[in-house]
């Protein structure tokens, strides 16, 4: 493949307003992500009891929570684990999603039972599903991009299977078929190669609903297990302290907003420019 | 001599009633509005445990007996008591006048109908243990037989954690959970939404204890004042405080301990701390290593530092108490004192050494249900860590924390919990935690202390009082130099409610008698 | 018409049979069980175990299976542990609460999100248009349980205009329940607002495009039959998919929007029931709110094959 048609698309990308301005959100919380053990002094873990409920100040940049832990650490460290999540249900989504797409989309034996077991997991509401799987498996950074791989991986599944349903049926495909190729060789270099578009497009908005959905499930204290600093534990602990101490659960969920805002930006931009006809899709 | 305490109260009681200063509403009427922390399931109050309950149903429902203001036993609706000189049965007499919500009178037929129920589905129904059976010679008296004689049965029966309420007869089948709310008490079921509120109206039929004058615990001279009372369910601390502020609630529990002090300043706001509500407790693991080794728990009760567990677990609103009973009760008892609060890392370091530990993990199972709990770990864990202790925190939610923390073998090593029903109702609720079977602290091979469990014997079965405390005295004692549990301290939890009501007497639980509005 | 009916409800039935299957599982595997729930925070051991035994939570998983597929065959879905009333009527109990905060939302939605679509796809590029996407923008990106922290803290607390949680039914007094569901119907609509804008902003400029309307245009229609008339019917169908979206969301927003505002709806009843290891309430809850969104989708889809009559579409 020659280079320049992916070098225009990210010409393209770059020049677009909301990409741009997605991309740098983004950016900001890939940064604190990555750079937290050093831009952090205090263990996000460290208690200080007799610094409680310091208002963010020149001392404590974010203030402190109702056991003195230093907020400034607690929300950096709760970055990197949402990033991390995020990353670990899109690559998960994005192998199994494809897997069973294309698999439901190419094998017409395999569709009706495959789509049935998606309709079944999507029949649930989404956040009950993910409840359900975490309190079985008990509360931990794994099990809960496990329940949100479970959760969404059906919806990619659908998505790709329906670009894999149109490519089956387009002439260069059947030529193969024709020709003789074997069925993982065709999928692999004619079909899944031409439904990627709308495969990233949807991953990037799926980052931003992982996040967001992991930051409800520590919300309601499923999440990861606390004291691990998140952005939803931290916010779940310090939502009894809402009126007297505002700050503890403003500081991350503006944080989040941005996350989650940068990705949807992100999404779009991605979306006006990779696959312009999938502007129907939310 | 037994139960002479039961027997002098009420007899006392009996001399001074029927006189003319019994209590009267100021004001009647008006609509009162609750606010309440936990949502409430059943109202079943023979097969539920939970506070928010017995919030409810204990202004439903009644007892032949009940605990008055100080936690001593009292007589409800029996008017009088007669215990057998031998011990071997007491005999009730009901009190006269007594009429269901449904209007059909009370006769002994209910109770024994009510004591049959709750010896098939009644949670706490041990209580029975000791009893051979019941009977109903005639209309208006219940005997009851007792295999052996048991000073403390009068004790047992009159706890108000799930205590034998009387319902009519025909409720004597009701599955578990599924009680029809049909009591004697001043307020009858008006309506319940659940997971929204509950609403009781005043029982226009009621037929208050003449044999006092004023309220007292869950008994006396009670009075509905209010036309209605609801309890709404308000889950989030804020809101609740909020909504006292606005007028919203008229009273509200559990108020967030960092709202207490801009509430101080609220002339429309009463703030009613109650004191003692629970015990902030870890119960160790005697079985599972390291802590199956006393030294390590030892070691471990040496080095904590309770006011900054306790300042932690309640944001700065406890009292250090050490110990399963508190200075005001009559069971208070100064034994095993210089366990608690030691703060001693050097002890504790060299327990440690002596016990040859090596970095074992020390696990600290809490939950993030109650938040008190899980702060409580949180500096436990740092505290242990301190001195070299591997502590590691396994945060599950309350029903998995309570599985696991009856199983020895999964793997825990201390269990945060607090204690507040039972030290309320005195030492012999609280040390059956201690006891067996099932004793919390998970003996080696279920094979319970000896000297724990003597003492245990001692404390149920010995004769006079002042014997019974002491064996309590011995059975702490052991229980805190052994390091089976650590308790911290003594958790304040605060209701409130607006200036212009008056009588709400801070209680365990909200008793909506005798309360009214002042204007 | 009525063979795609038929066949999307037969579609139907191995779908919920799943359900049923990993929501039973799936509670059996959740360590912990409702004795927990219901001894309270001061039980003694022998009091959990007299409550299992009572439940029959100590008879193995292949009876407690066979006993809720048999309640099932005979429509029974068993009763609430917690609650001690059928599931059924538990569920019947809270849906109308669900149906109207979800209505609520539902209008408010459609009213704003659709309103704010198409003034800006006819004023594409200007300010209201930026503005409009600006704001739908901050609706999808917003987690709705901190739009409802901050709600209760401006509104309620703050200004003391609402009040802080519980519910009141519309049929007891409608300006309490006005005024106990506005706050949670708001901060569940935004996201769907959001949603919504997009799509309608999106598909009315598609439309608009089109030769008809550009034809209608020439002929000196007045602009606002144009949209009113071509335009927006066009519109439409995309959007009606979109609705049928929507209302799944919202009844997943509910979850924690009824628990956030202590609403006793649907959300609330089968999260504390999943918390408490109320099994029956679980699976048989579970079963019954799956099923009427999946009733919902497919009058949602039958509405689509009704609007377009070209589409015999297959999914």
């Amino acid at each position: 493949m020659s280079d320049s048609p992916a070098r225009a698309t990210i010409r393209r990308l770059l020049r677009h307003r909301l990409f741009v301005t997605g991309l740098a959100l983004f950016l900001i919380v890939l940064v604190l992500a990555a750079l937290a053990p050093w831009i952090t002094t205090v263990d996000p873990t460290k208690l200080s009891i007799r610094a409680k409920f310091k208002p963010p100040s020149m001392d404590f940049v974010f203030g402190t929570d109702n056991l003195g832990r230093s907020l400034w650490s607690r929300t950096v460290w709760g970055a990197r684990l949402s990033v991390e999540i995020g990353v670990a249900v899109v690559v998960l989504n994005a192998i199994f999603g494809t897997l069973v797409g294309a698999i439901s989309g190419y094998f017409r034996w395999a569709d009706a039972p495959l789509m049935r077991i998606n309709d079944a997991l999507m029949a649930f509401p989404a956040i009950l599903l993910a409840i359900g799987i975490t309190a079985v498996l008990g509360p931990s950074t794994e099990n809960v991009i496990l329940a949100l791989a479970v959760v969404y991986i059906p919806r990619t599944a659908r998505i790709v299977r329906a670009s894999v349903l149109v490519l089956r049926e387009m002439e260069y495909v059947q030529a193969a078929v024709a020709a003789g190729a074997g069925h993982a060789r065709i999928l692999r270099t004619h079909v899944i190669p031409n439904a990627l578009a709308p495969l990233i497009v949807q991953l990037s908005f799926l980052f931003a609903y992982a996040v967001l959905t992991e930051a409800t499930l520590s919300f309601l204290g499923l999440g990861a297990v606390p004291p691990t600093p998140t952005w939803g534990n931290i916010m779940a602990e310090g939502r009894q302290y809402m009126i007297e101490a505002p700050w503890i659960i403003t500081i991350p969920g503006v944080l989040l907003m941005i996350t989650v805002m940068g990705l949807n930006l992100l999404g779009d931009g991605l979306r006006d420019v990779l696959d312009p006809r999938l502007r129907l899709q939310a | 001599m037994r139960a002479a305490l039961v027997i002098a109260a009420i007899g006392v009681m009996t001399a001074g009633g029927a006189q003319a200063e019994a209590f009267k509403c100021p004001k009647v009427g008006g609509s009162f509005t609750f606010g309440q922390e936990a949502n409430v399931n059943s109202l079943d109050q023979m097969t539920s445990n939970t506070i928010s309950t017995r919030n409810i149903a204990m202004n439903m429902f009644e007892a032949l007996t009940t605990r008055d203001e100080n936690n001593n036993p009292i007589l409800d609706l029996a008017d009088r008591m007669a215990e057998a000189p031998d011990h071997l049965s007491y005999t009730f007499t009901l009190r006269p006048g007594v009429k269901f919500h449904n209007g059909k009178p009370l006769t002994s037929a209910d109770v024994v109908a009510s004591w049959d129920r709750y010896s098939k589905v009644g949670l706490d129904r041990q209580i029975f243990d000791a009893v051979a059976g019941w009977e109903a010679p005639d209309a208006m008296t219940f005997v009851v037989k007792m295999k052996t004689a048991q000073p403390t049965f009068i004790e047992k029966l009159s706890s108000f954690s799930i205590p034998v309420v009387i319902v009519p007869a025909e409720a004597k089948d009701d599955p578990p959970q599924q009680l029809r709310s049909i009591g004697t008490g001043p307020w009858q079921l008006a309506q319940s939404v659940p997971g929204s509120f509950v609403t009781l109206k005043r029982y226009d039929g009621y037929t208050p204890n003449t044999h006092f004058e004023q309220r007292t615990g869950f008994g006396g001279y009670k009075q509905a004042c209010f036309d209605q009372v609801t309890f709404r369910i308000v889950t989030e601390g804020g809101a609740r405080v909020a909504g006292l502020e606005t007028g919203e609630l008229n009273a509200v529990e559990d108020v967030p301990t960092k709202s207490v002090d801009r509430l101080k300043g609220n002339a429309n706001v009463k703030l009613l701390p109650l004191n003692n509500w629970w015990i902030q407790i870890g119960v160790g693991n005697a079985t599972q290593p390291p802590t199956d080794d006393v030294r390590v728990r030892q070691a471990i009760q040496a080095v904590l530092d309770m006011d900054e567990i306790m300042d932690a677990a309640t944001d700065g609103n406890y009292k250090l108490n050490y110990g399963f009973a508190y200075p005001n009760q009559p069971d208070y008892v100064t034994t095993g004192k210089d366990t608690y609060n030691q703060k001693n890392a050097d002890k504790a370091k060299k327990l440690l050494a002596e016990a040859g530990y090596k970095g074992q993990p020390v696990v600290l199972l809490t939950n993030k249900d109650y938040s008190s709990m899980y702060n409580a770990a949180l500096v436990v864990q740092e505290q242990l860590k301190a001195i070299g202790i591997n502590a590691e925190l396994k945060v599950v939610d309350w029903p998995t924390s309570v599985q696991m923390s009856q199983k020895s073998d999964s793997g825990w090593n201390i269990f945060f919990s607090g204690w507040g029903t039972q030290p309320a109702l005195g030492a012999l609720a609280t040390m059956a935690f201690l006891a067996p079977p099932g004793a919390q602290y998970r003996p080696k091979d279920d094979k319970d202390d000896p000297d724990v469990l003597a003492a245990w014997r001692d404390m149920s079965n010995l004769p006079t009082k002042d014997e019974r405390k002491a064996a309590f005295g011995r059975m702490q004692q052991v229980i805190l130099e052994r390091a089976y549990v650590f308790p911290f301290g003594s958790l304040t939890k605060v209701q409130a409610s607006r200036a212009n009501v008056a009588g709400f007497v801070p209680f365990r639980i909200p008793r909506m008698s005798n309360v009214y509005f002042t204007n | 018409m009525g063979r795609l009916l038929l066949l999307r409800l037969a579609g139907a039935v191995p779908v919920l049979l799943l359900v049923s299957v990993v929501s039973f599982g799936l509670m059996r595997l959740i360590p912990g069980d409702p004795s927990a729930a219901i001894a309270g925070l001061s039980a003694t051991p022998r009091m959990v175990a007299q409550i299992r035994e009572q439940l029959g939570l100590d008879q193995p998983l292949l009876t407690q299976a066979l006993h809720w597929y048999g309640g099932l065959l005979q429509g029974d879905l068993g009763r609430s542990i917690l609650l001690g009333q059928s599931v059924f009527w538990s569920t019947m109990q809270r849906l109308p609460v669900t149906m109207a905060l979800s209505a609520y939302a539902l209008a408010i939605t459609l009213v704003v999100g659709i309103g704010a679509g198409v003034l800006a796809a006819l004023r594409q590029n200007t300010w209201v248009d930026q503005a409009a996407m600006m704001v739908a923008m901050l609706g999808i990106s917003v987690p709705n349980f901190f739009l409802g922290l901050l709600f209760i803290i401006w509104f309620a607390v703050g200004l003391g205009w609402l009040p802080t949680g519980g519910y009141i039914a519309f049929t007891d007094s409608p300006w309490g329940w006005f005024q106990t569901s506005t706050m949670p119907a708001v901060s569940l609509a935004l996201l769907n607002i959001g949603l919504l804008a997009r799509i309608t902003r999106s598909t009315m400029l598609e439309v608009l495009r089109q030769d008809y309307v550009r034809t209608a245009r020439a002929k000196g229609l007045p602009r606002h039959l144009v949209v009113g008339k071509h335009a927006l019917a066009n519109a439409m169908i995309p959007i009606t998919t979109v609705v049928g979206i929507i209302v799944s969301l919202l009844v997943s927003g509910s979850v924690v929007t009824e628990t956030l505002f202590s609403i006793p709806g649907i959300g609330q009843l089968l999260t504390s029931a999943v918390l408490g290891r109320d099994y029956p309430m679980v699976q048989g809850g579970l079963l019954l709110v799956t099923a009427l969104l999946v009733l919902v989708n497919l009058g949602v889809d039958m509405l689509y094959a009704v609007l377009d009559p070209r589409i015999r579409y297959e999914r």
